[in-house]
């Protein structure tokens, strides 16, 4: 019976994941058929005009001539098999221009987040553990920077200073375009990242030292660790073990939650960045009307934000025992 | 995470193939814009010009000074009733999979151009292609067509495979090799990533002697012109096309390293304009039109705003084209001068100091030919009474709908002649284009019987002089006419790394066979 | 930029375990507490500053930010305090009158997203069961787009104008305010003196909007403070996308229009972006300050 219970119950869950995938989808689809102007005038404007005979021709090859309910109804039947359509811009499957977009976007939030956990962590901590000590004010101002200015902005003070001033990194794309060898190739990869890593990272290092530094001032007021203290225990292993392994429980919440919207900042850094991926793919298609590119990167990013809000809930579990019991 | 890693392996595959190609000599161009694909035949567009005359050739190409030049034809003959036009096609030509190239593959191209390009009136009266033998071909016409041998240009006409192209290989427009294309030309496709970069290599076989010269061309995509300069100034990139900022221009100008080429591209012939709906009141009354005219200061557009980059464009057709007209009338600036007709046409100043407010339309990523021209209009009309209210669209296809729905006073557009007056420039004028829905017709709405009839008079004149004098009646009733009041041709330029030679500057500018390219010794 | 409007509300975890009994805080108290914290009482001043230059500034300033007044990209101090942009429109008079319109959408939009925050959460967190189920897949369903790429999608479909914007950055950011309200009604909705209201009869509406509200208010109010920030920041990231009202100026337009100068002229972005910085700072220093006054435990701490 509990089996039964457990089954049902993850069943029910998917079933609702999959119910807001698709409503995701579908409001999108009808949403996007209210911008004026369709793919085939953004087609014959590259094309340097057209005639009103080839116009309709193309809007029969890509069935924009049919009723929308009727293009809703065989997109979504494709997006049921796992087919995402086909990308009117670059005349290509969407799922292929995906999975050729996806690494750069993925490496570059997850450089930003590792970053910024760790920055944020750390210098959260340390400032916990003398609340009205010198470093626990820089913390705070650092983290007042990095959440009141624009990051597209941050990102073009960097270009300034570190790509036009003082140029030791690239100012955009991911690799030179004459690609070094082997090992080489991942260096430069890596030179390219930083800058653009470290812009996104901004916003999260002030996020994530400020919960840090909230979530640990409150854990050392615990009576475990008053205990452990009394115990004997060395001040740094309170602190860093004790201490961290429980402040950390409210930041892998958080960075769960967060995760499908570290993809929006990616779309600001990427087109500062020029850094080839998702989120200036995402924008580029609402330029250029490319409606399958567009729903593609929207349910992918949806279909993202379920899987992290799972993950979460599985490290969750693993950090709070407490949990696991209920 | 798997995809993670294929695309590791497949990076580091093209990583090894660049490396150890780096020792041969390469070109990395850098473009704003994505090709949808590289087939001319049926896709025009500069981003899909660029490799498509490398890739294919055509019967033609052109001299700096309008003289055809034999490329797949040896030779070619127009007949005298202006009817037939026979092409001798150089032997032993080969596309890029070893097939030999014959008159069946021009006639199926010519076919396949005239039934799909987008450019309707380029190859409209030809009837039929006759391929009396392999190397011969006979093109029919219903009527003289002297725009006809600048369709042969590598730009316009490029042959395709027709094994390769043909109706036995399912519908053209889905065809995949539109995406890896086989032709004949200087460069053979090598890869494609979408969105990113394509590679081109040297046709071992091609049918010139010691050409292409470089190696391979790396084409890489940028999506905005900041970064594409910063790689050229840097040295990433080599080379950069359609460079049309004078800003951009002026500060690459002062770089050592680099040079600018400005004079070139007289047969794409990019204008930049101030359109007008001519059936919208109060623009529907010519001297209201002119009035604008005559308030907006054009020298300051052209040199202030453009800084002196961009050339006048007094007329419709671009100045470098043979058959442009000089000594077409202009508006000088003369405040009163419009204040009065506007008194005249029955638009006196109200009581708020203001005669009418007009919209003025154009694109935000239209910034200096555009939003710039429209900002410094709505400061000078005022100056007359004359409201102007911005519309700036998001984007192309919005801005797109509305002037092709006549849901404008005025727009900055930008139109190109693509070499004959027929292809590019008959479009805007004639009143059987106005079509709604339809971008880069007649949407001014502008109608004359006598353009009407001078166009088609034009279209069909074979002697040279007789035509030019056609044309040149033509540009002066349009200007007198003022459906739009003509500000600039759009200075595309080509800039390079010192060192590279040959680079195309003809008259089709970018979007010719680069197989003259190489670095000095 | 959206995940600093999604994420920020929940960042003062520390503002939600506000002591129930004191759902009627002294005003006067309060405020004594918030004027005697230093950085609150900066963010204040700044913030007035900042008012103060967006509303009389043009006027007392006097050049048309929409003119061109002298040579394109010249730097600050050679003609003009701050510099001129690409057109050689006054910089310093760009970001005095950008600034009505940044603040503008940023605070209307602010109001929006708190609205409809609190409507959405008050009707969960007080009916609960299906009502609740209901609009917390809605609320996951905001929650599950990206923000800006929906505030994108919607200024393009219906062209940009400073309504659509004030609109479209509203109608993305409501999630975590309503589930932050939700939570306080829930709290809330179980104490004593909820309880007493109810048994007396009160309808719905009253025991919503006057008895519960009230007391879930402060949490709410020190959020809508980094709402408001993060409104502003999300209109800064539209106008640099090129998705602001063409016929204005803002602070974010004014750094988008001017990217591609960036290397030749970096007054021309770096002014703006500093004005975008400061006023956030000021509207966050004032959050802080609502919050340390408003909470007891963070009190202590300062």
């Amino acid at each position: 019976m509990d089996t039964f219970q457990r089954l049902s119950s993850t069943f029910k869950r998917l079933l609702e994941a999959f119910l807001l995938v698709m409503a995701v989808v579908v409001l999108n689809f009808l949403l996007i058929q209210l911008a004026p102007g369709d793919p085939v005038e953004v087609i014959v404007g590259e094309m340097g005009g057209a005639s009103e005979e080839l116009m309709a021709q193309l809007r029969a090859q890509y069935g924009l001539d049919r009723p929308v309910i009727e293009q809703l109804g065989i997109y979504v039947g494709k997006v049921l098999t796992g087919d995402l359509g086909y990308s009117y811009y670059f005349n290509t499957p969407v799922l292929d221009l995906l999975l050729q977009r996806v690494p750069a976007t993925v490496l570059l939030v997850m450089t930003a987040l590792f970053l910024s956990v760790l920055v944020g962590t750390i210098a959260g901590a340390v400032s916990a553990k003398k609340p009205d000590g010198i470093g626990s004010h820089i913390v705070t101002i650092i983290s007042l920077v990095g959440y009141s200015a624009p990051v597209f902005w941050i990102g073009m003070m960097l270009i300034i200073l570190f790509a036009s001033m003082w140029p030791i990194f690239p100012v955009a794309g991911m690799y030179s375009i004459r690609r070094p060898d082997g090992f080489a190739y991942y260096v430069d990869i890596l030179h390219h990242l930083a800058l653009p890593a470290i812009t996104l990272a901004t916003i999260y290092v002030a996020f994530y030292s400020r919960l840090a530094r909230t979530s640990m001032i409150e854990v050392l007021g615990q009576d475990y660790i008053r205990t452990a203290r009394a115990k004997g225990l060395s001040e740094r292993k309170v602190v860093w073990k004790h201490g961290l392994k429980n402040g950390l429980i409210p930041i892998v919440t958080m960075v769960g939650l967060q995760f499908g919207q570290l993809f929006a900042g990616a779309v600001l850094v990427e087109t500062v960045f020029n850094w080839p991926g998702l989120g200036r793919l995402a924008y580029e298609s609402i330029l250029r009307r490319d409606y399958p590119t567009l729903l593609g990167i929207l349910l992918f990013s949806a279909v993202l934000v379920m899987i992290a809000n799972a993950l979460t809930d599985l490290a969750y579990r693993w950090i709070d025992p407490r949990i696991r019991k209920t | 995470m798997k995809h993670w890693k294929s695309f590791l392996a497949a990076t580091c595959l093209a990583a090894l193939g660049a490396g150890s190609a780096l020792a041969q000599s390469s070109v990395v161009i850098g473009t704003p814009g994505v090709p949808r694909h590289f087939n001319g035949a049926i896709q025009s567009g500069i981003y899909t010009f660029l490799p498509s005359a490398n890739i294919f050739a055509s019967p033609l190409r052109y001299s700096d000074s309008w003289e055809p030049e034999p490329y797949l034809a040896e030779s070619w003959e127009v007949s005298d009733d202006g009817l037939t036009v026979t092409l001798k096609l150089k032997d032993g030509v080969t596309f890029h999979d070893g097939e030999p190239l014959t008159s069946a593959d021009v006639a199926f191209s010519i076919e396949t151009i005239k039934e799909n390009h987008p450019f309707k009136t380029m190859l409209e009266p030809v009837e039929s292609v006759d391929t009396p033998d392999d190397l011969t071909a006979v093109i029919n016409l219903a009527h003289p067509h002297p725009a006809l041998l600048l369709a042969m240009s590598p730009t316009l006409m490029p042959i395709i495979p027709e094994h390769i192209y043909g109706p036995d290989n399912g519908p053209i427009r889905e065809n995949p090799a539109n995406l890896a294309p086989v032709g004949s030309g200087p460069f053979k496709m090598e890869e494609y990533k979408q969105g990113e970069f394509y590679k081109l290599v040297k046709n071992e076989d091609f049918f010139l002697e010691d050409k292409p010269k470089l190696d391979e061309i790396y084409v890489q995509i940028f999506p905005d012109v900041k970064s594409i300069l910063l790689a050229l100034e840097r040295g990433d990139i080599d080379m950069v096309t359609f460079l049309s900022s004078p800003r951009d221009l002026s500060r690459l100008e002062e770089n050592d390293d680099l040079v600018v080429e400005s004079d070139l591209g007289q047969a794409i012939g990019p204008i930049n304009w101030i359109a007008y709906n001519t059936k919208k009141e109060p623009l529907n009354k010519v001297e209201v039109r002119q009035a604008i005219n005559y308030a907006i200061d054009r020298d300051f557009i052209l040199n202030v705003l453009l800084q002196g980059k961009a050339p006048l464009a007094s007329g419709p057709i671009d100045p470098g084209s043979p058959l442009a007209n000089p000594d077409v009338e202009g508006y000088d600036l003369d405040l009163e001068k419009a204040a009065a007709m506007l008194d005249e046409a029955g638009y006196p100043v109200g009581d708020d100091g203001m005669r009418f407010t007009l919209t003025g339309d154009t694109t935000i990523a239209d910034e200096e030919m555009g939003r710039n021209v429209l900002q410094y209009m709505k400061a000078q009309l005022k100056k007359i009474g004359v409201g102007l209210e911005l519309r700036l669209a998001p984007d192309f296809p919005t801005w797109a709908k509305r002037i092709s729905n006549y849901d404008f006073d005025i727009t900055i557009d930008k139109v190109f002649n693509w070499g004959d007056p027929v292809i590019g420039v008959n479009r805007t004028y004639v009143s059987s284009n106005i079509r709604p829905g339809v971008i880069w017709s007649n949407t001014q709405q502008y109608e004359n019987p006598k353009v009407d009839q001078l166009l088609a008079d034009a279209a069909t004149e074979t002697d040279p002089a007789k035509r030019k004098a056609l044309y040149d009646e033509f540009q002066t009733i349009v200007v007198d006419d003022s459906p739009i009041y003509f500000l600039n041709v759009i200075p595309y330029s080509t800039v390079y790394q010192k060192g590279l030679t040959g680079v195309p500057d003809g008259i089709w500018g970018a979007v010719a066979p680069m197989d003259d390219m190489a670095w000095e010794e | 930029m959206n995940t600093q409007a999604i994420a920020s509300p929940d960042a003062r975890a520390d503002t939600a375990p506000l002591p129930a009994s004191k759902p009627d805080h002294p005003l006067r108290e309060t405020l004594k507490i918030f004027l005697k914290n230093k950085s609150a009482a900066g963010g204040l001043i700044l913030l007035t500053i900042i008012l103060l230059g967006t509303t009389i500034g043009p006027a007392l300033y006097g050049v048309d930010a929409y003119e061109m007044v002298w040579m394109p990209l010249s730097p600050p101090g050679d003609g003009t305090p701050l510099g001129t942009d690409y057109i050689g429109r006054d910089i310093l008079a760009g970001i005095l009158i950008g600034g009505r319109v940044t603040l503008i959408v940023g605070a209307a939009s602010a109001v929006m997203t708190i609205v409809i925050g609190i409507l959405v959460g008050a009707f969960s967190g007080f009916f609960g069961g299906r009502v609740d189920a209901a609009l917390m897949k809605f609320t996951e369903f905001f929650q599950v787009l990206p923000s800006l790429l929906l505030a994108m999608v919607l200024v393009t479909i219906f062209s940009p104008s400073i309504g659509t914007i004030i609109f479209a950055i509203g109608i993305v950011g409501w999630a975590q305010v309503a589930r932050l309200t939700r939570a306080e009604f829930l709290r809330i909705g179980n104490l004593e003196y909820v309880k007493a209201a109810r048994a007396a009869g009160a309808r719905d509406g009253y025991l919503m909007f006057r008895v519960i509200l009230p007391g879930s208010l402060p949490p709410i109010i020190v959020s809508s403070a980094l709402v408001t920030g993060a409104s502003i920041l999300f209109e800064a990231g539209l106008g640099y996308l090129g998705l602001g009202d063409p016929n204005t100026l803002s602070w974010g337009m004014i750094i988008g229009q001017n990217q591609n100068y960036l290397l030749d002229a970096w007054w021309t972005v770096t002014c703006p972006g500093i004005a975008i910085f400061l006023t956030v700072l000021a509207i966050s220093l004032i959050g802080d300050g609502i919050n340390d006054a408003l909470n007891p435990r963070a009190r202590k701490r300062a």
